[in-house]
């Protein structure tokens, strides 16, 4: 029935229905059911058309167009047109556009109905899924944060979280430009020590919006920042909840729509010496230790990055269809999105297919979404922006002397260890291929008319393939041997979930009541198997046999893992005429990855909104909304590994005994564990105020939370004499606190035929220590310190302090007792402070000299539409954070052959006015890392997104039977401000303590691109 | 309401069968309670103890950086320059995990495991409590073997002699109190090894192995008379006559002649698995030695030998005139296909006039490249040693013209004449023979990874006199601060990581 069945999510019915239907009792309420089961018969369908534009008459693309009471309806087109199927000559249309006064035209037989939609409205009205159910923006008491589907589409971007970068305030994203690969996102800090990438809903679905999934199909995504918001979803929503929702079909004919994006891919470059500066250099150093130069093959001058990078290039193509009638909606898509890396012999392809289709019958409705995709990969080997700097200009591409053929490191012309990224990337092939089925199945029943009951059970697998092959040949000098080697292995991984909830909804008076009541039940399992084969067959031609059939020397493995969540919940929403609103959130889990005793959870949150500007008191005439909130919850987190509480026995141990050597088996105890592992928690505070004023052309959100973590699952690092390994043990042990203040601000106007929006976000964010497992004070990891009351991942280094220009100064740098601090030193050395005034340089002298963390994050999304073109643009910027510059610690030391960076000026008697020291190959004292000459302000402002677009005049798209059409030109990363000296401020490092380490990290690359869309 | 009531119904039946789901067995493997039941766990455990010969920060890999190219014999002219600091006193950052950390991580691991067996293995029935007995005499023997390098690389480390908990954050013991549980587990273990096992079981300690090491405890601490007493076993004792030189000493270095009748411990190296050295399926049971030590463009070249121990080989020449063919089988170095006409993995010299490789353990003697599964055992006490530390420990008692005898027995097996003939000024006095002793351990062992304990243990390391004397030889030592590089700073995160813990004097 069109009554029940569901455009944007359960709960939006519930209130259309229960707006239009209770108050009219009991026996008009069966009246009705009869008359709506037999609507199909009853009243007689027509066709209307119309346009819809603004005040001035420009069309207005985008524009919700509904039957008041169904959930049918369709948007306007790019020209601002649209034509619906409406059951009958008495329905009314409900016409809606954010920031325009919503407006209902009875159709009254109308065949064409043209609309002018006036300013006004606010964007409060939008309709915004909060996880088992919808709510108007307006109701909302907590954090919830709504992203235009639009602004993530147009982005070319092979994940959701990439392209969602500076849309959204509190939200941390670094991604990078490898094929394939899966950016980092973080909800308000970093809360806990494990993963934090949030929790995915993906139309009911648990999971991962992994490179897997397609954001083109995106309807609806928002982001659930608060515990008051997120507590519906319990464990695992501690770092926030994504909640998509996937395009569905509307009431109507067929609509195909297609959109191509193509794409040219740079990456940014090193500027390294070439072959003459490098031997000047590399000379100089060796001179300075009084080693004998090396012999220098002068006569080759690669360029190392000409022969690793290439021009990428990314295609993206989406085919939709969709359509519907009164009982039912189908939504066919397809996807191909294709990258060819800049590192040769990288890539990417995803081929999808998704179908979603609903259907309603009485009170019973049902429906599916589902998606299949084939990713492919051909990943990286090695890391080439390492390898293009660690080898030198010296040494060609090519030398047949080598095993395999390729040139690097000669111990007499070229000593390096780098490896040469053409040979390693042509005698390595990994290949990664994941085929996945991800959708869910749900049914509602529809018991009264404020009763409702749905089911869903969401099922994703994924069958992953990965594929080894190393070709016998060498990469690097003095390799060890390793004959030809095939490695395979086999996974599949499979989820599912099994949901029932119950949901009320009820008007008494001034009074608004929702309650919802579930029950979900979750199994994770993975399974592998893995084979291995040396010396595989090889044909007169060089073509491997890599099969497992061939070779030998064979080895095998596999294992097995599963995890299981069960949960209760529920909430209760009140509101009393529109100006107090409470809401109040319980849930209940249980996990299986948690010892006996510690599985079970509760995790309760209430949150409360005052809307002030409804108040007869409130009399502020350009203040249009006015609206404060706070909320506070409590969610639990078992994100850990799946048999973390129990100690298991290694039983991989094999050893060689008697005369004959013969193979006996051991098995002990390898890692520790900690067998009490229970819930870790997380108490939120939300304070935030939303106002829309100046005629709601200016709306406003502040946001202030903080975030307590306390028992932090982590493997906090333990003393090595307790012999562990394996990983360290989880405990829980870490309190984490997060603090924050988020703003985002929308301004919207026009000025003649112009209309322009922008959109500015700000996150401050401060992360703080209060307490370590085990009464530690410090985590030491690499260059930084993790110490109580203090941010996670402090750089802690050696501090310099310039450079001894003559012996008298390294004679005269004396500790107060006299004692000179570094009398190996020469001029043209580094030297350090000796904090610890003991008159030696140790690690006691070791200091926090900065924070990885940006004091601020920015974003600014500018948009301007002039009759049929349209230019918006996204600003991100982040300031304040201390980053190492891994690249510069590598050329700027002359102790180890490495290529240099050009013009570096290293100290010289004839040149000592520099900040490099004199170069001396063979010792790291002048070039040691852990010292803040490698510490650098990571500030930034990047252009991540820029386009014009033009809509194809509709007079053209007639004459070839189209309804809409858009060409547009398109750029990211164009633009970079920054005084940072690695090749990427905006990096992404995997480690927890070194999130400020930029080690080579894959950097973000321009793109070009061309986008066509069209319909019909 | 009827459906209301189903699936109120339903909603109920999943629940309760659910709570029993979170009860999620683990496929994959044992837990710790299932294990240590039966007289095959016992087994298995104490293997497991084996398997850390295997393992990188101990005898697979890179504590012969620490035993032998800190020493006097060795150096590393490695690119990679911090590692190359490790083996010349410059230790700068005390966490470098290959130089310090992964070494001190394994040897805990490896007593860890010990730890195991002793703690849980009295408690199993076993149809022979003997056999139990043995089982527990290994784990003695192969914690006090790890304590033993451990104080010989760190001195004041914590005793750990239970099975770990996660929290444990041990208290610092003396070197003395280190040596006393070296010992106090050595005696224990004697008592229930044999003296000889039977051939499905030979590569495990034997009595004569315990003696060995109780002897190298005690020898550290200059007990000269007590030394004397664990060696006795060896010439006067039950191992007297179970032991002898093999003829040809190439045959200690090979796969081809292994637990032979020199042998007194050897670790059992095998390239049966192709694998990593981590804790997983198909682990690597070989070591990694000769691709480390191979010359450039065939290993890493990561550590050679000093030349001046070229030039010693050579001073001395055998009763039948001839060059002493334990260089041949020692070193590379420059002129070895002119002096004996062998090449270097299949290559004529390309490398420099003054430079030398140890060729102890490297397989060129069958192949032309290296890896990292090299299958030969690596001896960790062969007889000759034992018969060297005897001559030692009597010329340490005053007993001069007997110790001759040993080194005199040594020297026979490749044709040197005795001292008495090449080198009487060596028996004029304690002083004197024990001068000599030093270049005859070094003719016979050098490579074996027990020069740094010989050094220490003749105090010429403990005045800077003597400290000058070796850097003539090995001038890394110009670095060597008296009193302080003596012995390797404790990882900084140990110390950082559990305040029991103080960092070693002048570090």
């Amino acid at each position: 029935m069109k009554k029940i069945s569901t455009a944007c999510g359960p709960g939006r019915n519930m209130h259309s229905v229960s707006r239009y239907i209770l108050p009219r009792g009991k026996h008009l309420f069966l009246l009705y059911l009869l008359m709506t089961a037999f609507a199909g018969f009853a009243q007689a369908q027509q066709t209307v058309k119309g346009k819809v534009t603004d005040e001035q008459g420009t069309p207005l693309p985008g524009v919700s167009v509904k039957v008041k009471t169904t959930s049918t309806g369709t948007g306007t087109d790019v020209n601002g047109t649209y034509t619906l199927v409406v059951p009958g000559g008495r329905s009314v249309l409900v016409f809606s556009y954010i920031g325009y006064a919503t407006q209902e035209v009875p159709v009254n037989g109308q065949r064409a109905i043209d609309v002018q939609l006036k300013r006004g409205e606010s964007a409060l009205n939008e309709v915004v899924v909060v996880g088992y159910g919808t709510q108007q923006k307006k109701d909302l008491t907590s954090a919830i944060s709504v992203v235009s589907p639009a602004d993530i589409q147009k982005r070319q971007a092979t994940t959701v979280a990439e392209a969602l970068q500076g849309l959204v305030s509190g939200v941390y994203i670094r991604g990078g430009g490898q094929p394939g690969s899966e950016a980092k996102i973080e909800i308000r800090g970093l809360k806990n020590f494990r993963d934090d990438n949030p929790l995915y809903v993906i139309d009911g679905m648990i999971t991962s919006a992994n490179r897997d999934f397609n954001p083109n199909d995106i309807e609806s995504i928002q982001i659930l920042k608060d515990a008051s918001a997120a507590a519906i979803y319990g464990s695992r929503a501690a770092n926030g909840v994504i909640i998509i929702t996937t395009k569905r079909g509307r009431k109507g004919p067929m609509k195909v729509e297609f959109s191509g994006k193509s794409s040219l891919q740079i990456t940014p470059r090193y500027h390294l010496a070439e072959t003459p500066e490098f031997a000047k250099l590399n000379f100089m150093a060796y001179d300075n230790a009084g080693v004998p130069r090396q012999n220098l093959d002068l006569s080759t001058n690669t360029n190392w990055q000409n022969e690793a990078f290439r021009v990428g290039n990314m295609q993206d193509y989406n085919m939709s269809f969709s359509g519907g009638s009164d009982n039912g909606s189908y939504m066919v898509s397809a996807n191909y999105f294709g990258n060819n890396g800049t590192v040769i012999s990288t890539g990417f392809k995803r081929l999808g297919l998704r179908v979603n289709t609903q259907g309603s019958k009485g009170i019973f409705s049902i429906g599916e979404n589902i998606a299949i995709t084939n990713s492919t990969s051909d990943e990286m080997s090695g890391n080439p922006y390492v390898d293009v700097v660690r080898m030198l200009p010296t040494i060609p591409v090519k030398d047949p002397s080598n095993p395999g053929g390729y040139g690097y490191g000669n111990e007499s012309k070229a000593r390096t260890f780098g490896t040469n990224p053409v040979a390693i990337a042509n005698l390595e092939d990994r290949a990664n291929e994941n085929f996945r089925i991800r959708g869910n199945l749900w049914a509602e029943l529809r018991l009264l008319p404020s009763l409702k009951y749905r089911f869903n059970l969401g099922y994703e697998t994924s069958n992953d393939h990965y594929k080894y092959l190393r070709k016998e040949g060498n990469w690097t000098l003095n390799q060890s041997y390793d004959p030809a080697i095939a490695n395979e292995n086999r996974g599949r991984w499979q989820s599912a979930i099994v949901e029932h909830t119950l949901s009320y909804n009820g008007n008494f008076g001034k009074h608004r009541l929702t309650a919802l009541a579930g029950q979900t039940y979750q199994r994770d399992t993975y399974g592998q198997i893995w084979g291995t084969k040396r010396n595989i067959l090889q044909n007169s031609s060089g073509y491997y046999y890599s099969v497992l059939d061939q070779g030998s020397e064979p080895q095998t493995g596999g294992f097995e893992q599963k995890a299981v969540l069960i949960s209760y919940l529920g909430r209760l929403e009140y509101s009393y005429a529109d100006k107090y609103l409470l809401n109040a959130v319980f849930r209940r889990d249980g996990s299986s990855r948690l010892a006996p005793g510690n599985k079970w959870g509760n995790f309760p949150s209430v949150s409360a909104a005052w809307r002030i500007s409804k108040e007869d008191f409130f009399r502020v005439k350009w203040i249009d909304d006015l609206k404060l909130r706070a909320s506070y919850g409590m969610l639990g987190s078992s994100n850990i590994g799946y048999w973390d509480y129990l100690a298991t026995i290694n039983t991989f141990s094999t050893i060689a005994m008697g005369r004959d050597q013969h193979t006996l088996p051991g098995a002990t105890q390898v890692r520790l564990v900690n067998a009490n592992l229970r819930w870790e928690t997380l108490t939120q505070t939300n304070i935030g105020l939303d106002a829309a004023v100046l005629d709601n052309r200016l709306s406003f959100t502040a946001e202030y939370f903080i975030a307590r973590t306390k028992d932090v699952l982590t493997d906090m690092p333990i003393a090595l004499t307790t012999g562990n390994d394996g990983g360290n043990p989880v405990v829980n042990a870490a309190t984490l606190r997060n603090a924050g203040v988020e703003l985002s601000a929308t301004y919207r106007g026009e000025a003649s035929d112009v209309h322009y929006s922008a959109t500015l976000n700000f996150t401050r964010l401060r992360n703080k220590v209060e307490a370590l497992g085990y009464g530690r004070q410090n985590i030491f990891v690499g260059n930084t310190v993790t110490r109580i009351g203090q941010p996670v991942g402090m750089w802690y280094v050696l501090q310099t302090d310039g450079i001894f220009q003559t012996m008298d100064e390294v004679n005269n740098y004396k500790n107060k007792d006299g004692k000179i601090i570094q009398p190996d030193a020469k001029p043209g050395d580094i030297r350090f402070k000796d904090n610890s005034g003991d008159g030696q340089i140790t690690n006691e002298d070791k200091v926090v000299v900065g924070s990885p963390w940006p004091d601020f994050e920015m974003g600014l999304n500018l948009g301007a539409s002039w009759k049929h073109f349209e230019l918006s643009m996204n600003w991100f910027g982040s300031f304040g954070a201390t980053v190492f510059n891994g690249y510069r610690s590598l050329v700027d030391r002359f102790d180890d052959n490495s290529n240099y960076r050009a013009g570096i000026q290293p100290w010289t008697p004839e040149h000592p006015n520099t900040s490099v020291p004199r170069a001396y190959y063979g010792s790291t004292l002048n070039s040691r890392g852990d010292t803040d000459r490698w510490l650098e302000k990571g500030n930034f402002a990047r252009m991540k997104y820029i386009s014009i677009a033009y809509t194809l005049p509709e007079a053209w798209l007639k004459r070839i039977g189209f309804t809409g059409g858009q060409v547009s030109l398109s750029g990211q990363n164009l633009i970079t401000i920054t005084k940072y000296g690695g090749l990427d401020p905006e990096f992404n490092n995997g480690s927890l303590f070194e999130r400020g380490f930029n080690n080579f990290n894959f950097p973000n690359l321009k793109m070009y691109s061309v986008g066509l869309q069209f319909g019909f | 309401m009827k459906n209301i009531f189903y699936i109120f119904v339903c909603l109920v039946t999943t629940l309760t069968a659910c709570n029993k789901d979170l009860n999620v067995d683990n496929p994959n493997t044992l837990t710790d309670v299932q294990f240590w039941k039966s007289e095959s766990d016992a087994e298995k455990g104490i293997n497991a103890a084996y398997a850390m010969f295997y393992k990188p920060g101990v005898w697979s890999r890179w504590i012969y950086f620490r035993l032998d190219l800190t020493s006097d014999e060795g150096f590393s002219k490695s690119p990679w320059v911090e590692l190359g600091d490790w083996t010349r006193f410059q230790y700068v950052n005390y966490n470098f995990w290959e130089g310090n950390v992964i070494t001190w991580r394994d040897t805990y691991k490896a007593i860890f495991r010990c730890n195991q067996v002793l703690a849980n293995v009295p408690g199993i029935t076993f149809a022979d409590p003997e056999k139990r007995e043995g089982i527990l005499a290994q784990a003695k023997f192969l914690r006090a073997l790890y304590y033993y390098y451990a104080a010989i690389l760190w001195e004041n480390v914590p005793l750990v002699l239970q099975p770990s908990k996660p929290d444990d954050l041990p208290k610092q013991n003396t070197l003395a109190e280190v040596f006393a549980q070296v010992e106090k587990d050595l005696t224990e273990a004697e008592a229930h090894l044999p003296v000889q096992w039977d051939d499905p079981n030979v590569g495990r300690p034997t009595k004569g192995a315990v003696r060995a090491f109780l002897a190298r405890a005690r020898m550290q601490q200059r007990k000269w008379p007590e030394a004397k007493a664990a060696l006795d076993y060896f010439f006067t004792g039950q191992g007297m006559g179970r032991y002898g030189l093999v003829a040809n000493f190439q045959d200690n270095f090979t796969h081809l002649n292994e637990n032979n009748r020199e042998s007194v411990f050897e670790i059992q190296f095998s390239d049966v698995n192709k694998g990593g050295d981590g804790d997983d399926p198909n682990q690597n049971m070989g070591t990694n030695r000769p691709q480390f030590f191979a010359p450039r463009g065939i290993g890493w070249s990561d550590g050679q030998a000093r030349y001046w121990m070229v030039d010693e080989f050579k001073k001395e020449k055998t009763a039948a005139g001839t060059l002493d063919p334990r260089l041949r089988y020692s070193l590379f170095y420059p002129s070895l296909e002119a002096d004996f006409g062998d090449k270097i993995y299949g290559r004529s010299w390309q490398w420099g006039n003054d430079e030398a490789w140890f060729r102890k353990y490297q397989r060129d003697y069958y192949r032309t490249n290296e890896d990292y599964f090299a299958q030969d055992n690596f001896r960790l006490v062969r007889y000759a040693d034992v018969l060297l530390m005897y001559a030692e420990v009597l010329n340490e008692n005053g007993q001069i013209t007997d110790a001759a005898k040993y080194v005199d027995s040594v020297r026979s097996r490749v044709g040197m004449l005795p001292l008495a003939t090449a080198h009487p000024e060596a028996l004029l006095g304690k002083d004197a023979f024990r001068e000599r002793l030093k270049t005859e351990r070094m003719l016979e062992l050098c490579g074996e990874s027990v020069r740094w304990a010989d050094l220490k243990r003749w105090g010429d390391l403990e005045t800077q006199v003597g400290v000058d004397k070796v850097a003539l030889r090995d001038p890394d030592f110009k670095n060597f601060k008296v009193g302080k590089h003596i012995r390797l700073p404790i990882p900084q995160i140990e110390v950082l990581n559990n305040s029991n813990l103080k960092q070693n004097d002048k570090y």
